[in-house]
């Protein structure tokens, strides 16, 4: 067959969109392409989940800004002056603010409540006074002034006779309650230790690998510096920035290794196949072509792109290199064709891969998520783009001549499909079909499923051995949970508050909770402080004036405090990671220890959220696991129609038989490992889909002739793809190592089976 | 706050009461103080002294049951963990000493001064010592700025023999604490279980 007569233009028009979809990609890159990496904005925009969504972002940023370093020494002195010097040096680098509790700071909290007295009651003192127990509250301040060196001065004792305001005072939520302020220091003894707490917030960007490197490297220079003048000083470092810089430098790391395994081990392999670099050239050309076109359709439809769209696009556009490498193998092919022979070999098969293959695509396009709408359109139209990079360029390009030792390739490729044809091997294969099956069997009745968020980082063991130190000795690792409360103003965000807060009291009452903090607990609701005023102002005043040889008692007359005057002040610097709006404030939950009892408690109360921003994730990346998985199956029963029109509906059937034994026994192998199946998995799974119906398709239109050639194709398909995926099964991401895994697995399958549709025939075989 | 800080250092030192020119004494392991007090607080616009009444057992390491028996049954504990109030069986008042930091520090404080150690008053206060017909006088004038700007006292007065016999407090506004020990003796043995039981109390969540 020679050239037809469109392809010259064809290849030429193909020219001109290439060179189009490159200038418009330049001009994007000019001025900057909008790369979102925020993994909340992936989720699905549902109504009622968008304000928590922001909600749940602002908290995550809040507190992956805060970092938390412990400094122990055996002597106290020793253990101060190196938390001196680290502040120093932290405070004077501008990259971090400070959160210094000094002893100005307990007497600017004491003097900012001070004009309130009167209206401020401790919780347990106002169920006390509500319940009638006022003598009681006399009783014990009676036994508090005539006791043991006094609380409180003349000019307090005046005011507040009853000592309530001491008592309001100690019992406002301790943010660290093992910790104690020593002369300047919040500290904590341990058994042989004194620990000085340093804490702040990083200015910059904590995900960002600039400030990460910054930031380590100042705290290990200064500790490395203290260290040498006290030798055993120890430090617990706490904050997301630590795991963080940790993650980045092991996952910089992991990636140039895996990379490299990749990129060189392609390389490697099409060179050796091939003996020449013109194949490995044409064929990561079509691919990047169809990577760029997929970004730029990206940008122009949504003017952004999401760096996880860009990972899973490019490999998704990657499956492409299977319809080059197709037809990059028939240059073994024996009868030693024309370059156009050649694509008109291949062209029905790989047609009918790439429709099965976008049929697989357009069924993420109606997920209702953006992000897998995004990577829907990024491989629609790579993929495609790069298929008729090949169909249109890859003739003109080529001039490959059948080399002399394809035979042997031929011969090492073939053995894969002579396995299920030879007589004398026919038990060992139904053998090793039974055991599938039965592992199959065993694996389903182990599988298990889990997307756990947490589990998906690898974090360091060192550093988490240190977090959880410095859990045990300050008593609290941080809220990681929280409670939303809005309002239409801040008065009834903080009565909604305290009505959430009794029930918190209760859940903590049930150990279902250890401790809760907001700024109800801080600044009581106008509401609340006018029924302390009445609760107080009830108590017998003269009684108690008397009983102290008081002759004028002052009753006090509180100015009412509001949540505005609150964060002005700045004697209560916490508040302002609570108060994310005006009506808008955020309860801290610490150690939850019943998640299920705190979500019921809370739940149906209007303006009243319970966000566990890890646990969300982790519920709706199993939303997504779910309905992945069911597009799956929705994507292979839609195969079935192009195939039944193909092969008639039971070759149809035939050829995706191969790819569903991968879909079924991926899952059931790796459930077998002890590995719960996750989103990413899954994930995996569409790949293992599309391409498994692409190496049975290419058996399917396999003449006998051809056979050793198609399979040879089919063969370095595979490696490829084991090569770029399968590699990613030895990251240290879970993530990372689930997608690989599966596509280890699955691809294997799917090329072992391949062969099985080869019995299958084109109603037409030659024509498309 | 910081007022019972100081009393209770000093209350320390009835245990070390420095004979003059004689490095002060402390007490030996397991040593406890016993004795009876009598408490007088002067406040500014009341009508007359608050005038309390009791026992005190100091247990170092341990730490102080005050008894109040006058003019009502209340009993104050005090221990590195924290400080409670009983009255009538019933605790009235638990502040762990996490709640009120001030706490550990005056627990460090009790300690350096029963080791006889004064480097931690000497960094707030400037002390004088004097002395006459066999009784001892220590004058302790609050520092101007640091730490002892938070506290409310001005100055310290202590006066003994053997064993301190009074501590008066002047706090800045005007007020002033006067403690009078009597009846004090030294034991070598161990504190009861009742006592034991007593100090579990304090600070206990």
């Amino acid at each position: 067959m020679t050239r037809p007569r469109t392809a010259r233009p064809l290849a030429i028009f193909w020219l001109l969109l290439v060179v189009a979809t490159a200038g418009y990609l330049g001009v994007n890159a000019w001025s900057g392409i909008a790369f979102r990496t925020d993994l909340l904005s992936l989720l699905p925009a549902e109504k009622d989940r968008q304000d928590a969504n922001a909600l749940a972002g602002q908290l995550i940023e809040n507190s992956s800004r805060r970092f938390v370093l412990l400094i122990g020494h055996s002597s106290r002195e020793a253990a101060r002056s190196a938390a001196a010097e680290i502040e120093k040096s932290l405070a004077s680098s501008g990259l971090v603010s400070l959160q210094q509790i000094g002893p100005d700071q307990v007497k600017a909290m004491g003097a900012f409540y001070l004009p309130h007295l009167g209206a401020l009651l401790a919780p347990a003192d106002r169920e006390a006074l509500s319940a009638g127990g006022g003598q009681a509250i006399a009783q014990r301040a009676l036994a508090q002034i005539y006791g043991v060196g006094g609380f409180a001065d003349a000019h307090l004792l005046k005011r507040d006779p009853f000592l309530l305001f001491p008592a309001f005072l100690t019992s406002l939520p301790a943010p660290l309650s093992r910790l104690a302020l020593d002369d300047g220091y919040l500290s904590v003894k341990s058994d042989d230790k004194t620990w000085i707490m340093i804490t702040g917030n990083i200015a910059g960007d904590p995900y960002a690998l600039d400030t990460q490197d910054k930031f380590t490297d100042l705290i290990a220079d200064v500790v490395g510096r203290e260290a040498g003048k006290a030798p055993d000083l120890a430090i617990k470092r706490g904050g997301a920035i630590f795991f963080a810089a940790k993650g980045s430098q092991s996952g910089l790391r992991e990636t140039s290794t895996l990379g490299a395994i990749a990129t060189v081990g392609t390389m490697l392999l099409l060179i050796g196949a091939f003996r020449r670099v013109g194949p490995l050239l044409m064929n990561v050309m079509a691919v990047i072509i169809g990577i760029g076109a997929g970004l730029a359709a990206n940008l122009a439809l949504f003017g952004e792109i999401h760096i996880a769209t860009l990972l899973f696009g490019v490999g998704l556009t990657g499956v492409a290199v299977d319809y080059g490498i197709h037809y990059s193998a028939t240059v073994f092919d024996p009868s030693r064709p024309t370059t156009w022979q050649r694509l008109h070999e291949v062209l029905p098969g790989i047609s009918l891969g790439l429709v099965t293959t976008l049929i697989g695509y357009l069924i993420l396009l109606w997920a209702p998520f953006p992000a897998l709408r995004q990577v829907a359109v990024f491989s629609i139209v790579g993929l495609s783009v790069s298929f008729f990079t090949v169909v249109f360029w890859f003739p003109f390009l080529d001039r490959g001549e059948a080399p002399g030792y394809g035979r042997h390739l031929l011969g090492l490729a073939n053995v894969f499909w002579r396995i299920w044809e030879d007589p004398r091997l026919r038990r060992l294969c139904r053998m090793v079909l039974l055991i599938l099956i039965g592992l199959g069997a065993v694996g389903v009745l182990q599988l298990g499923t889990s997307d756990d968020v947490r589990r998906m980082q690898s974090l360091d063991p060192t550093l988490l051995a240190e977090q959880a130190d410095l859990q045990e000795l300050t008593g609290t690792g941080g809220a990681i949970q929280f409670v939303t409360v809005e309002a239409a103003d801040d008065e009834a965000a903080l009565q909604l508050g305290e009505d959430v807060g009794r029930t918190l009291d209760e859940l903590q009452a049930q150990n279902a909770l250890a401790a809760h903090r907001g700024p109800a607990d801080f600044v009581p609701s106008l509401k609340r402080q006018a029924e302390n005023k009445a609760l107080i102002e009830r108590l017998d005043w003269t009684g108690q004036a008397e009983a102290l040889g008081l002759s004028v008692p002052v009753k006090p007359t509180p100015t009412p405090l509001t949540l505005q005057q609150a964060l002005d002040d700045g004697a209560l610097p916490f508040l302002k990671e609570w108060v994310l709006g005006v009506g808008r404030q955020v309860i801290a939950l610490d150690g939850i220890r019943d998640v299920a009892a705190v979500r019921a408690a809370l739940a149906g109360r209007p303006g009243v959220h319970f966000l566990d921003p890890a646990g969300d994730f982790s519920e709706r990346l199993g939303t997504y696991r779910h309905r992945a998985m069911w597009l799956i199956g929705f994507s292979a029963l839609l195969m079935i129609l192009p195939l039944a029109w193909r092969y008639g509906f039971k070759g149809g059937l035939t050829v995706l038989l191969p790819s569903m034994a991968a879909l079924l026994l991926t899952p059931a192998l790796i459930a077998l490992g002890g590995e719960a199946i996750s989103f990413f998995h899954v994930m995996g799974l569409i790949l293992v889909l599309a391409m498994g119906v692409d190496y049975a398709t290419f058996c399917a239109e396999s003449d006998y002739a051809r056979r050793p050639v198609t399979m040879l194709a089919v063969l370095l398909d595979m490696v490829t793809t084991l090569l770029s995926f399968g590699v990613l099964a030895f990251s240290s991401v879970f993530a990372v190592h689930a997608f690989g895994l599966t596509m280890l697995l699955g691809i294997l399958i799917a090329f072992l089976l391949a062969p099985l549709a080869g019995g299958v025939n084109p109603r037409s075989r030659g024509s498309v | 706050m910081r007022g019972k800080l100081i009393i209770l250092a000093f209350l320390a030192l009835l245990a070390s009461g420095p004979a003059v020119g004689e490095e002060p004494q402390t007490l030996a392991q397991g040593e406890i103080l016993r004795g009876r007090f009598m408490q007088e607080r002067l406040l500014q616009g009341f009508d007359g002294p608050l005038r309390s009444e009791g026992s005190f057992v100091l247990a170092p390491d341990k730490g102080l049951i005050w008894r109040t028996e006058k003019p009502f049954i209340v009993t104050t504990l005090m221990t590195e963990k924290g400080l409670a109030q009983q009255s009538n069986g019933a605790t009235t008042l638990n502040v762990p000493a996490t709640r009120a930091p001030i706490m550990t520090g005056l627990y460090d404080m009790l300690t350096a001064a029963l080791a006889g150690d004064w480097s931690g008053l000497d960094k707030d206060f400037t002390v004088e010592r004097s002395e006459d017909g066999g009784k001892w006088h220590l004058r302790l004038k609050a520092r101007a700025g640091g730490p002892t700007a938070t506290m409310p006292v001005s100055e310290i007065r202590v006066s003994g023999g053997g064993f301190v016999d009074q501590v008066e407090i002047e706090k800045q506004g005007g007020d002033l604490d006067r403690l009078t020990f009597t009846d004090q003796k030294r034991e070598a043995g161990a504190l009861t279980g009742d006592e034991k039981a007593l100090l579990d109390i304090a600070g206990k969540p």
